[in-house]
């Protein structure tokens, strides 16, 4: 397949092509016209001299029968006024000269007489029904000169019109058809440039670029489609790697991430937060005891009440089977760490109602430890916390 | 006599091409009369033939006409008009004036050398009738006949006496006139 060379435009080739087309045409009409124009004229021509002949020969022939030579000078007179007439040559009845004309002004283009005028028009001068002589005219280019002279003079002008013409339809071109056609690119450039999926093509007024901008709409509202699609999956990807699925708490990677960064921005900003270690107590002997589901159905009662008692700058999540993390950012200087420890602990002791029915008492070991006080880092502040909810929990066996 | 003839035509070529401009003032206009014994007898004979063919007279044409030869003709004792294609026959008769004027069958009066009496009379007969008056015996065409013949040193030629053809109800072609009065043979 040939391709126009990249320098081309759509606009370029259009008009070549028409300038093309038009100068065919006019070139064709202007020559069929020309023609047409030098066979009339050379009929007229033609027609001027057998006319001119007859005259002479009317005008010659009483010379002719007496023999007269001046008198055919006189005969032919009228005939030098005459355009066109190169040469007049009157012959007796014998073939011999009697008299002779030649035009004093100059053939002005003799290649022309050649092919217009090759042969003299011949009368043959008759006097009660004998030939008595013959008159010869021959024609010359001067009446056809100025036709033919017109004739390019017009087909140079209709040339120039033809050359502005082509312009000004080549304009017009790129109005019409150019520029809707630089809209679809406009809009294929935005979208793959930009991810503007949400641009349309325009109704352009032309059948076949409305039906490619139809067909590019309908491929955008897919595209469009799609991209909806795949945001929405991949945040639920998202919230899937970083959410535990039966609590919808948050899970242990999300949990060392907000850590990371709440400890980082604790740091800069010179205030304290508090991590909570939260483990429900027996939660293995509930579970043997009542079954899985129930004590899936403990684990989601805890994250909500563990949920409920959080501030909203507060974070909770679920990093373990029956472990949860509650970090409490910022802490006042005012409030002791054990006290909301304390207060966690209440909230998660209310009874849950069992899928089997039975009414359950969960109890949970919190631990706490704040930073800066007693870790200077994510890992010391989660073994701290550990170690506490540890010592909470040796506390509560000997309570109980 | 053929070199003659083409010598004479060479130079009418000639005068022809050098005199083209000025050829409405030319004069001269005379018949070219050949060499040798019957060069003036034709060209006489042709100019007799040639003004009969571009007269017209009245009524229906006949089959032939006559020309009554009076007097005694000073070019050429054998006249014998050659007419041009299929004219009528030219009948020639030679008669005294007595006897041109006391008939009525001459369509042509040709008036060759003779007293002045008998041309004045015959003239005189003539006016109002259709007959046709060559004379060769007046250059200046100034006694009354229609068409004068006289020689001139490049030929022979003829004029016009317009008032006689005026006179009479003969038609002459004006194309013959315009080569007689080139000449300016009618004052």
């Amino acid at each position: 397949m040939t391709r126009p060379a990249s320098g081309t435009t759509l606009q370029k080739l259009l008009s070549r092509f028409h300038f093309g087309i038009t100068l065919f045409a006019v070139a064709l009409s202007g020559l069929t016209i020309l023609l047409a124009g030098i066979t009339a004229m050379r009929g007229y021509a033609d027609r001027n001299i057998e006319l001119a002949a007859q005259l002479g020969a009317y005008g010659v022939e009483p010379a002719l029968v007496f023999n007269d030579a001046s008198a055919a000078r006189e005969g032919l007179a009228p005939l030098v006024r005459i355009r066109g007439i190169a040469k007049l040559r009157v012959l007796d009845d014998r073939g011999q000269p009697l008299t002779e004309w030649i035009s004093p002004s100059e053939d002005p283009a003799p290649l022309l007489t050649r092919a217009f005028f090759p042969k003299p028009y011949v009368v043959t001068i008759r006097r009660n029904g004998s030939a008595i002589g013959t008159i010869q005219v021959w024609g010359d280019s001067s009446t056809l000169i100025d036709y033919v002279r017109i004739g390019l003079l017009a087909g140079l002008a209709c040339l120039i019109v033809t050359a502005l013409g082509t312009i000004v339809m080549a304009r017009r071109f790129e109005y019409e058809l150019v520029k809707p056609l630089g809209e679809i690119a406009t809009v294929a450039h935005d979208v793959r440039l930009h991810r503007r999926f949400d641009k349309r093509v325009q109704p352009l007024g032309i059948a076949e670029l409305d039906r490619l901008g139809g067909d590019i709409n309908a491929l955008l509202d897919e595209l469009q489609g799609w991209q909806g699609t795949m945001e929405s999956e991949r945040a639920l990807l998202a919230h899937r790697a970083s959410h535990d699925a039966l609590t919808t708490l948050p899970n242990r990677a999300a949990f060392d991430e907000q850590l990371a960064q709440r400890i980082a921005a604790a740091e800069r900003s010179g205030s304290r937060l508090a991590l909570l270690f939260i483990d429900a107590d027996n939660f293995k002997a509930a579970n043997d005891r009542f079954g899985h589901a129930a004590g899936d159905a403990v684990l989601v009662a805890l994250s909500s009440r563990i949920r409920e008692t959080l501030r909203e700058r507060d974070f909770a999540a679920r990093i373990g089977g029956d472990e949860f993390v509650v970090l409490v950012d910022p802490v006042d200087l005012a409030v002791e760490p054990q006290t909301i420890a304390d207060h966690l602990r209440t909230a998660v002791s209310q009874p849950v109602t069992l899928p089997g029915g039975e009414l359950y008492r969960p109890t949970a070991s919190v631990g706490v430890a704040v930073f800066p006080d007693q870790a200077g880092d994510a890992a010391a502040l989660l073994t701290a916390a550990d170690a506490a909810m540890y010592a909470d929990k040796l506390s509560n066996r000997t309570r109980s | 006599m053929g070199v003659a003839k083409r010598v004479l035509a060479s130079l009418f070529l000639i005068g022809a091409i050098y005199s083209t401009p000025q050829m409405a003032v030319q004069t001269a206009s005379q018949t070219i009369v050949e060499e040798g014994a019957d060069g003036m007898t034709r060209a006489v004979n042709r100019i007799i033939g040639g003004i009969i063919t571009y007269a017209r007279w009245p009524g229906s044409a006949p089959a032939s006409r006559t020309l009554c030869v009076v007097g005694t003709p000073r070019l050429t004792d054998r006249i014998a008009p050659a007419l041009p294609g299929n004219s009528a026959a030219i009948t020639v008769r030679r008669m005294s004036a007595a006897a041109a004027t006391g008939g009525d069958e001459c369509d042509i009066l040709f008036l060759g050398r003779m007293a002045a009496a008998d041309r004045q009379r015959l003239i005189g007969w003539v006016r109002g009738r259709a007959v046709l008056t060559i004379s060769d015996d007046d250059p200046g065409c100034l006694y009354g006949a229609m068409f004068c013949l006289a020689t001139k040193p490049a030929g022979l030629s003829f004029s016009v006496n317009l008032d006689a053809i005026g006179r009479g109800p003969l038609r002459i072609d004006p194309r013959v006139l315009k080569i007689g009065q080139a000449d300016g043979g009618v004052p």
